[in-house]
């Protein structure tokens, strides 16, 4: 093996004057890449969540999912955002009881909800939708006020409210309840086995194949130097990771279905949770049962 | 040590896509409770060998039977016969993260032995005694991607002891793995054939080879046995391994 010349000399090092005081910004490709880290990091952390000690981590994860659905639908009917004020408050103190941080379990649940109902209710509370009384004018019309109605604004709280208190309890579930459990719950449910078995296996490897795509990035970061194109160059990369990845799961998908099939299986997926029903699971139906009966008997004597 | 041959291989041929050759004209005999070493260059058709003795691809040519009866695809069809053989033949992946594809560990332990059809009772029991033996009960609630590359193999490992196979096949069991959990895994091997297990394992790693086998099969580059040995006697012919790509002019040789 000769070695060439090249290779024996020394590149040029680094200039003494050391930094010049010259930034670039990321591109797309890196936001998106560690967004993606960023997620992979939140799940880990949601997932040590549900392994803590605490009143919801408990219960029996098909007794959770049963009295969750039952307390959306109970949400669902209530028509006072005094009530629904007050469903999201006691949200907030199951999580606290359950060992989840309130703060981080605030922020999970609004962070979405300015951007999915926010948009679509603000059109809504305005004169020129929800006619009533302008509480806030922003123009005038013909002589008349137009803006924000108190109607409008009422009709906004309510959906937003009602939105916040089912997130709440949506996350509440999900961050009280490790992932495989809840699997396990929903089949308990009668959810078909095979689909539970792809989703997750989906969701097991789609950490893995992001581990892959950022792998592949930082490989191509380190070997970058300079200016770095932020348009053409990062969508040629962006295509080629994604078809380097078809590829890459293609064979790992091969390969996870011979492991499977090296253990037995023959299209039937067995499972190991069996279901618990003790004290616990019997007195969180009870507070569910209560809780319903309570969020729905307090909003009609409001409403009235 | 019994003489009985469990696993018989008559001229085995096999090629990917029918253009990439992997095994030309292999015949072997892995004896019960022996400890079989394939001994290779990469690209050589170790790996595929293993999956041939694990019933997971067929070859061209030749045949191959376990247990007394001739295992092809047809035959694996049969429920009987595809539940009795994956029961007595555990296949220890290279790639962990094929091999750990369930949601937590527990589970992935669990998968196989619920498969094969035992209760959830005696699975879960087996479940809590393979994680104790292997050190790893703490990992039970583990997701996969929680888990370092050693750990992975160890519960890759124990997804499969928890069959309880009489023949355990082992794909380069000590890649890529630290130094520790390489000594954890090689002694695990010697404590595995003292319990009477059949092992046959695909490696490059020399220096282990007489803790880990009682006989080598070496392949050559063009996919045929290049020759058979005690560990001492093939670490003894320096002419074959260099011939096989297995070691470099430059490489020291363990001693016995």
């Amino acid at each position: 093996m000769t070695t060439p010349a090249w290779l024996l000399e020394r590149e040029a090092g680094l200039c003494p004057c050391g930094c010049i005081g010259k930034r670039r910004k990321g591109s797309f490709v890196e936001k998106t890449l560690s967004g993606s880290a960023g997620l992979l990091r939140q799940v880990m952390f949601s997932d040590d969540l549900a392994h803590r000690p605490g009143l919801l981590q408990r219960i029996d994860p098909r007794a959770k999912v049963i009295g969750f659905l039952a307390l959306l639908v109970a949400v669902s009917f209530v028509h006072s955002p005094w009530m629904l004020l007050a469903c999201y408050l006691a949200t907030l103190v199951l999580a606290g009881i359950s060992g989840l941080p309130v703060v981080f379990f605030i922020k999970r649940v609004w962070l979405f909800i300015p951007i999915f109902t926010g948009i679509v209710v603000l059109p809504a509370a305005l004169s020129l939708v929800t006619p009533g009384e302008v509480v806030l004018t922003l123009w005038h019309w013909n002589g008349h006020a137009q803006g924000f109605t108190a109607q409008g604004l009422r009709a906004a709280a309510l959906l937003i409210l009602r939105v916040a208190g089912s997130v709440s309890l949506v996350v509440l579930l999900t961050l009280t309840t490790p992932w495989s459990r809840l699997l396990a719950g929903l089949r308990g449910l009668g959810v078909p086995k095979m689909f539970i078995l792809v989703i997750g296996m989906a969701y097991r490897y789609l950490f893995h194949l992001l581990t892959s795509v950022m792998d592949m990035y930082e490989a191509r970061k380190a070997r970058t130097i300079g200016k770095q194109a932020h348009d053409r160059t990062a969508r040629r990369f962006v295509a080629a990771t994604a078809g380097a990845l078809i590829g890459k799961s293609h064979h790992l998908a091969e390969e996870v279905h011979q492991a499977m099939t090296a253990r037995g299986f023959r299209g039937d997926s067995k499972v190991l949770n069996s279901f618990r029903f003790g004290a616990v699971e019997v007195a969180w139906f009870a507070g569910v049962a209560v809780a319903a009966a309570l969020a729905l008997g307090g909003d009609s004597l409001l409403v009235r | 040590m019994s003489a009985d041959p469990l696993l018989v291989c008559e001229n085995l041929s096999f090629s990917y896509l029918d253009k990439f050759p992997a095994l030309d004209d292999v015949s072997l005999e892995v004896r019960s409770g022996e400890r079989l070493a394939l001994l290779g260059a990469n690209g050589c058709g170790k790996s595929t060998l293993l999956k041939v003795l694990d019933g997971l691809v067929f070859p061209g040519a030749g045949r191959y039977f376990a247990f007394g009866q001739e295992i092809t695809e047809d035959a694996l069809e049969d429920e009987q016969m595809n539940e009795a053989f994956r029961g007595r033949v555990g296949f220890v992946f290279q790639n962990s993260d094929a091999q750990v594809f369930s949601p937590n560990v527990a589970e992935e332990i669990a998968f196989g032995p619920l498969q094969l059809g035992l209760s959830r009772e005696e699975t879960a029991q087996r479940v809590t005694d393979v994680l104790a033996m292997l050190g790893i009960s703490d990992l039970a609630d583990r997701t996969p991607f929680q888990l370092s590359g050693g750990q992975k193999k160890k519960v890759a490992i124990a997804s499969v002891l928890a069959m309880n196979p009489e023949v355990l096949l082992f794909d380069e069991p000590t890649a890529a793995l630290d130094p520790r959990t390489q000594m954890w895994l090689i002694e695990l091997m010697a404590q595995l054939a003292e319990a009477g297990k059949t092992i046959v394992h695909a490696t490059h790693d020399l220096d282990a080879l007489d803790r880990i086998a009682d006989r080598c099969l070496v392949f050559g580059e063009d996919h045929r046995i290049a020759g058979v040995g005690t560990p001492s006697q093939i670490l003894a012919s320096r002419d074959l391994l260099l011939e096989v790509n297995l070691v470099h002019e430059h490489t020291p040789l363990p001693s016995f």
